[in-house]
């Protein structure tokens, strides 16, 4: 949960290559990962998650929110229920299909606003230095002054239940860190000799940016955002589980494992199964930043 | 040093200004009524207004705020709705029982990431080594509240060994930590505090180490025919400042993040104080509790980097 | 190290020599009885309880008494009220606006200060006089809905009041069942503050305050010179834990935390039984219903209201809750005098699809607000999601809404023309005739003044109740209210779903209870076994 480091991720010298070698760079990053077997392994995993989210109306044995009174709470590996039913009989499979779409996008959507928010104000701190950064940076510094799951808490109880104020929460939450990533690399890359050879040259600010600094920001930030993908997750199950998220009878991993733990005296193998889900996505994307990381050699 | 220590001083104070802002807005923004919840069932509208004016929440928005914050600096944090008592003596005491559970739970992670990070250096790209960051990328991932049901499903429904929740038979005022009765209470909550901070370091312990073993100045000592274990004592006391770093934040981590492990446990810490707060809209109680929370995290920042600019001067950062 | 062991043990030996002198004549130790609440906190037990009638429960009836007292000693008949604090009262025969009281003598509170009529008219004041130095804002609250009736009050000497009501009210000693006496000289001894009054609680009630532990547990003392010997406590100390999470107080009840457990989840109740815990259920006045909103479609259509009541599978409801609710044709039950011989709503999804037809409500949209959790809502998620279900069937189009409890209060206080709900699942306890039918009904009780939330307004209805608070003759009272809620339930003014039988599980230790027809219990009987 406590993941997001609050000290500077320091960005090594090598990471703010000139632009044009960028093409060689990914395909060395690829050939590393081509023999990265865990981080692959991992990968498929995650598009296989992915997959059967997007596709559960197709795969789900039986409809998430039909329930059955008489077929409350059945075991795991029940012959008609593969994960066994919930306390309104619905079937559990089905249901974790469907979580997934929420629990999924509560762990991505968030990450790419931030990093797209959050990026933006980094790269004009960096960039243009000086009071603008001051601004933002201590602006930022103040959010950094909540731990990240209290900030969570704070701002979803604010604001109430609901997707879009989950995924808000998440957003203000994931802003911050990023920001500092893309701050911090952006006033590196402001400081190389191609960014002062461009602006010699009469280029203008805008395309500085989005020539030079973009691109050369975008792998530290890209695996610091990876590695929010899990926290992201792991925040919104946790909201979904003080009741702070999603509201019923909406299917997501952290509410289920919410309301299932009223029958954890009744089926407890059942009210563990949401929790499995949340732990497997989570380390598979530990695992597959963690190899990004490696494989574009940016330093944790 | 004394001007560094200053300067980063007067640089929190900005910060705890910021933190205040935050802490009221929050909460002025929060949909629901505190006033509600003290109402006999068959209150009229009208004995909810005569109640909202008792306690100040007819007033503008920034004269609340000043109100609050004139009360804060004098160490008011005003009373709880809820329960009619002063809300600093409620957070101080749920404080008591928060911190030391995190104290025991990030020291037991310490002692454990030290021991892990050390042998999965020394047996870099073992079996053990495997083992072992397989352990840390697990607590990293693990979501702390599910941990906690799995080990109450485990240790508390099939095998009765240990209390589900609460904290000892006659509460926390009397619970003792010496006492196998009342400690036992602590076990589950702290297992599943100490998960993710022990996942974290010991991965960065052991990528620390990693990086040491790797240097020059390593082979020169093997060279000189230094022993493996004098080697690994000089990385280990070269990482010290950066573990005693990752220490303290991760106690503030737990401090400020322990809300959900105290809900599932009802541990009667700050956390589980602030779900209360949250569930009975309990306006005084909340923004006191995250305050409180926030200004510790701030602090602990602060001693963190002093300390780390005591024990390695090189590391002066703005 | 070990010469510094021994005083310890020679201080334990003397503790435990002291002890048993303390205990010297008892064979036994102080038996505990501790119970599991599903209050998320401790009640306020400075006289105006929060929490709902839980807090009542708890930490209202425990510590204190009222005028009158609610009778919990049986649970064959719904609770009617006794004499408490007042031995009798009458309505003065010159002026049916005026209330006698006769207080009860020889009264002291826990602190030892007297009960009498200045401590009543004290009291009073503490609510209804905002000049008073002890006049309690938050008390009024809880409180002020119970004197809001009250003019004036006179002191007729020591031991007797009179109490002036604004209009004839027969049903006022109802009222007087639910305000609270507390000990005048605590509060002035506190200085008129009530956080430090808070301390040192003080009422008459059987149980003494002794410590609390914020948010955690309040401890509670047998009262042994309690005014009534029958209910002086069988135990010696009273401990309330509010635990809101069922499967927490599951928890505790089995690892033998606490000994008595209010509402254990349906689906836990076969795991307390083969443990050998004592499940017991009774009806008891807590209907969980849809209000609806009347004055605008759909349910200003009579046929829409009615088709609503013949969707819902009640035993479909009941079995989803294991038998620890019975199936509601109405809000009151079956006990209570003003039930009548109403119409009753069975179910028959064709009819009712036929009635949404005829009124043109096709697929009829309705958005209802419900509550995530809260006092007296029972497991509203998965029960809603029934109701939702069945109605779908019949031909409805439900959105339910959730919120938290507070939220839902809110709501409910507004009254249905403040909000966007067509309907709100919002259980009440219609424990009295005032509460149950009166203020439910009476078109004069919609917002702000409570409880008419969905606006009901019948002429005739309004004209019965009118009748019924100036009757004061029980029998033709009572008549009149009996027409009153069988018109209501013909009216089909609420989705009538279930009631509550409020199923409680205790340890094998605990003997005597009787579970009352009432949502106030008395747990004075209780015997705990070591």
């Amino acid at each position: 949960m406590s993941d997001i480091p609050a000290n500077l991720i320091p960005i090594p010298a090598t990471q703010a290559a000139p632009s044009q070698r960028v093409r060689s760079y990914w395909g060395s990053v690829w050939n590393r990962l081509r023999y990265d077997y865990v981080t692959l392994f991992c990968l498929a995993l995650i598009i296989l998650i992915v997959l059967s989210a997007v596709f559960a109306p197709w795969l789900a044995p039986m409809d998430p929110d039909k329930s059955s009174m008489a077929n409350r709470l059945r075991p795991i590996f029940h012959p008609k229920y593969f994960l066994g039913t919930d306390e309104q009989g619905r079937d559990l499979l089905s249901r974790m299909l469907y979580g997934g779409r929420v629990s999924l996008l509560m762990g991505i959507m968030p990450v790419v606003l931030a990093t797209t928010i959050g990026g933006l104000f980094g790269v004009v701190a960096g960039y243009y230095g000086g009071k603008v950064n001051m601004v933002i940076m201590r602006t930022m510094d103040v959010f950094f002054a909540f731990p990240s799951v209290l900030l969570a808490v704070a701002i979803s109880g604010s604001l109430g239940g609901g997707i879009t104020n989950q995924m808000l929460t998440l957003t203000v939450v994931l802003i911050p860190p990023l920001c500092r990533v893309a701050e911090t690399a952006t006033s590196q890359v402001r400081t190389m000799d191609f960014v002062d050879a461009a602006r010699a040259s009469g280029a203008s600010t805008a395309s500085i940016i989005s020539t030079h600094v973009l691109i050369n920001i975008l792998s530290p930030v890209l695996v610091y955002a990876s590695t929010l993908v899990s926290v992201s997750i792991i925040l919104a199950s946790g909201l979904s589980f003080l009741g702070l998220g999603v509201s019923p009878p909406t299917a997501d991993w952290g509410l289920m494992l919410s309301t299932l733990r009223q029958s954890i005296y009744v089926e407890p193998l059942v009210t563990a199964v949401p929790g499995v889900a949340i732990l497997i996505t989570s380390i598979a994307f530990n695992l597959v930043s963690d190899g990004l990381r490696q494989a574009m050699d940016v330093k944790a | 040093m004394w001007l560094y220590a200053l300067r980063r001083l007067v640089l929190t104070l900005p910060i705890l200004f910021g933190v205040t802002v935050i802490c009221f807005a929050l909460v002025q923004i929060a949909p629901g009524d505190p006033i509600q919840n003290l109402l006999s069932p068959t209150a009229s509208q009208e004995d909810a207004d005569r109640l909202r004016a008792a306690y100040g929440l007819d007033q503008p928005l920034p004269i609340q705020y000043f109100i609050w914050i004139a009360k804060v600096l004098r160490g008011d944090l005003g009373m709880s709705i809820a329960n009619n008592a002063p809300v600093a003596t409620e957070v101080f005491r749920a404080f008591g029982n928060t911190i030391t559970i995190a104290l025991i739970s990030v020291a037991l992670a310490f002692v454990l990431s030290m021991i892990l990070g050390v042998i999965a250096a020394y047996r870099s790209g073992s079996i053990v080594d495997k083992l072992i960051t397989a352990v840390a990328v697990f607590g990293i991932s693990v979501p702390t509240f599910w941990l906690g049901v799995v080990l109450v499903i485990v240790f508390a429904v099939n095998m009765f060994w240990l209390p589900a929740t609460g904290m000892g038979a006659s509460g926390s005022e009397t619970f003792n930590y010496f006492n196998w009765e009342d400690f036992k209470f602590a076990i589950m909550p702290i297992i599943a505090l100490a998960l993710p901070p022990l996942g974290i370091m010991t991965r960065t312990t052991r990528a620390s180490l990693a990086e040491i073993l790797n240097q020059d100045f390593v082979q020169t000592l093997r060279a000189k025919g230094l022993s493996e274990t004098a080697v690994m004592f000089h990385a280990v006391r070269n990482i010290m400042p950066q573990a005693v770093a990752m220490l303290g934040l991760q106690l503030g981590y737990l401090i400020g993040g322990s809300v959900l492990v105290e809900t599932v446990f009802t541990w009667p810490g700050t956390g589980f104080l602030l779900n209360k707060a949250i569930l009975t809209r309990d306006i005084p109680l909340l923004q006191g509790t995250i305050l409180v929370l926030a200004t510790v995290f701030v602090l602990i920042n602060l001693v963190v980097d002093l300390a780390q600019s005591v024990i390695d001067p090189r590391i002066k950062r703005a | 190290m070990k010469s510094s062991r021994m005083p310890g043990v020679f201080k334990a030996a003397a503790f435990a020599a002291l002890a048993s002198a303390g205990f010297a004549g008892s064979a036994f130790a102080e038996s505990v009885l501790r119970v599991a609440m599903t209050a998320a906190d401790i009640p306020d037990f400075t006289g105006a309880p929060d929490q709902g009638y839980e807090g009542y429960r708890f930490a209202g009836y425990t510590l204190y008494d009222g005028l009158a007292l609610w009778d919990l000693s049986s649970s064959d008949k719904a609770a009617d009220i006794m004499p408490g604090l007042a031995t009798s009262w009458e309505i003065d025969p010159a002026n049916n606006k005026r209330w006698i009281y006769h207080l009860r003598e020889g009264v002291k509170y826990h602190d030892g200060c007297d009960w009498n009529a200045d401590s009543a008219i004290w009291n009073f004041a503490r609510v209804m006089d905002p000049t008073a130095p002890q006049f309690n804002p938050r008390h009024v609250g809880g409180m002020g809905t119970y004197t809001a009736q009250i003019e004036s009050i006179d002191k007729v000497d020591d031991y007797t009041i009179a109490i002036n009501t604004k209009a004839p009210s027969s049903l006022f000693p109802y009222e007087m069942a639910m305000y609270y006496m507390i000990s005048d000289c605590a509060v002035t001894a506190a200085g008129n503050d009530y956080v430090k009054y808070g301390a040192h609680p003080s009422g008459t009630g059987p149980y003494m305050f002794d410590s609390v532990t914020p948010h955690e547990r309040l401890e509670l003392v047998k009262n042994p010179n309690y005014w009534n010997p029958d209910r002086i406590p069988k135990h010696d100390r009273l401990v309330l834990l509010p635990m809101p999470e069922a499967s927490t107080r599951a928890a505790a009840l089995l690892s033998g935390q606490v000994d008595f457990v209010e509402a254990p989840s349906p689906d836990t109740i076969p795991r307390l039984k083969s443990a050998g815990m004592q499940i017991i259920t009774v009806p008891y006045p807590h209907n969980w219903d849809y209000m609806f909103r009347m004055d605008v479609p759909p349910f200003n259509d009579l046929r829409v209201r009615q088709a609503a009541n013949y969707a819902v599978n009640r035993q479909d409801m009941v079995d989803m809750l294991q038998g620890v609710a019975t199936a509601a044709d109405q809000t009151l039950i079956p006990s209570q005098k003003w039930y009548g011989n109403p119409v009753k709503y069975e179910y028959d999804p064709e009819k009712a699809k036929a009635l949404l037809t005829e009124a043109g409500c096709i697929p009829c949209v309705i958005k209802v607000g419900i509550s995530t959790s809260g006092s007296g809502q029972m497991q509203p998620l998965p029960m809603n999601e029934l109701v939702k279900e069945q109605l779908d069937e019949a031909g409805f189009q439900v959105e339910l809404i959730p919120m938290d409890w507070n939220a839902l209060i809110g709501v409910f206080l507004a009254g249905a023309d403040g909000t966007e709900y067509n309907a709100i699942n919002f259980s009440m306890a219609p424990i009295d005739a005032v509460q149950g039918v009166l203020k439910k009904w009476m078109s004069g009780n919609a917002s702000p003044n409570c409880c008419n939330w969905g606006v009901y307004n019948n002429p005739e209805v309004d004209a019965l109740g009118e009748q019924a608070i100036a009757e004061f003759d029980p029998v033709k009272r009572d008549a009149l209210l009996t027409k009153m809620n069988e018109t209501v339930v013909a009216d089909a003014s609420e989705l009538y779903i279930v009631h509550d039988l409020n199923p409680r599980a205790l340890s094998p230790k605990l003997s005597g209870f009787v579970q009352a027809q009432s949502w106030f219990q008395d747990l004075t009987p209780i015997v705990v076994a070591p």
